[in-house]
């Protein structure tokens, strides 16, 4: 399954995706999301599982049930845009607490065994060189947090510059 | 000199990030700074809080670091941050930020504390210095413990440098420390800890591997 996570309204995702493939989860810009309150809930009291019960509780279920994330993101500092980071917070219920020690590293545990491949479109006008350096080293360490594997990272000027380049 | 000192953790209480700043105030207590405490655990500021803090010389902000970067509640403050400066003629704030990961390596905060130098370039602020602290889940425990003794030597240490760039309103390296333990008792540490959370939460220790 894909998963595409995105911090575009519905009308602008359309213009840029015509037509999804069948085995295709779509998360759109929702600005009722709550953000992550660090409680370790999803760890501790119903593991798995975030304790916000709104439409994002479960992001850990549906990341593992996914052999590719595709991730379209305004590029904000060199980071993700709030909503699309919101998503990555209320996501670490994919992961088990526990550590292990990764390239001299400490670094938490599977607790799913999918593999992803993690596809990263950033877009801005003013993206600086600097914020551009920031965001490839992001998605790499992303990757090694998620243990999995990077495929395409690319930066677009603008929504339009999208249309037809992803999928 | 004005310093704001704004604790970004969502935590309402016992957050490492306040923990940081307090312990890091304690080292200013001998000189004429004036320090005031914001806190933004939500993903939202006042009018009233964005025209106080254009009048401050510094701002330094203690966070933790989610998923590699800056928690999404503080990446919308920092937008809509940067947009009111945008507004506000001659600014001139330096910007110190303390990051605490849960993983025992500090340098593990690198990106984040990039990101923040990235948003004082677009938001026209000046960077001070950055300062990276692995094992911030350990923090509240031993809160107790003075700063320079046992686990927090490294710690003393790095804010001692910190305090002394802020007073002397100069630019650093960007810093970062894991504590005074071994690697492998903190982890030890905290895997037990998250058993006895999750037994004390009516679950048993294997629930902690769960699969849904």
């Amino acid at each position: 399954m894909k998963l595409i996570i995105c911090d575009l309204e519905s009308k602008c995702f359309e213009k840029i995706f015509s037509d999804l493939p069948d085995d295709t989860m779509v998360i759109l810009y929702d600005e009722s999301i709550h953000h992550c309150t660090g409680c370790f809930g999803c760890w501790i009291k119903t593991p798995g599982v975030c304790v916000i019960r709104d439409k994002y509780g479960d992001m850990g279920e549906r990341l593992s049930k996914c052999e590719e994330v595709i991730i379209i993101s305004r590029c904000c500092y060199g980071g993700y845009s709030p909503f699309v980071k919101n998503i990555f917070d209320r996501s670490i219920s994919y992961l088990h607490p526990d550590f292990v020690i990764k390239n001299g590293e400490m670094h938490h545990k599977r607790r799913y065994k999918n593999k992803i491949k993690l596809h990263v479109y950033f877009y801005g006008e003013n993206i600086t060189e600097k914020e551009n350096l920031t965001a490839q080293k992001l998605v790499k360490a992303n990757s090694i947090n998620m243990d999995c594997n990077v495929g395409r990272v690319l930066f677009f000027q603008s929504i339009g510059e999208m249309e037809g380049q992803i999928l | 000199m004005r310093m704001a000192f704004i604790n970004e953790s969502p935590k309402t209480k016992n957050s490492a990030s306040a923990y940081l700043l307090q312990d890091l105030k304690l080292l200013f207590l001998q000189d004429d700074a004036i320090i005031s405490d914001y806190n933004f655990n939500k993903p939202s500021l006042s009018k009233e809080e964005m025209e106080q803090l254009k009048d401050y010389d510094i701002f330094v902000f203690s966070f933790p670091l989610y998923f590699d970067g800056i928690p999404s509640h503080l990446l919308n403050c920092l937008i809509q941050l940067e947009s009111f400066l945008a507004s506000v003629r001659e600014i001139d704030i330096k910007v110190y930020s303390i990051v605490n990961c849960g993983f025992y390596e500090g340098h593990q905060t690198k990106l984040a504390i990039e990101m923040m130098e990235n948003w004082c370039s677009k938001a026209g602020l000046k960077w001070g210095q950055g300062l990276g602290i692995g094992a911030g889940g350990m923090l509240p425990m031993i809160k107790n413990v003075p700063l320079g003794q046992g686990p927090k030597r490294n710690l003393e240490k790095s804010l001692r440098q910190l305090a002394n760039n802020i007073l002397n309103g100069s630019s650093g390296e960007n810093m970062f420390i894991s504590p005074n333990i071994p690697r492998i008792f903190y982890k030890f540490a905290a895997e037990m800890g998250w058993r006895k959370s999750i037994k004390a939460n009516g679950l048993k220790k294997k629930d902690l591997s769960i699969q849904r």
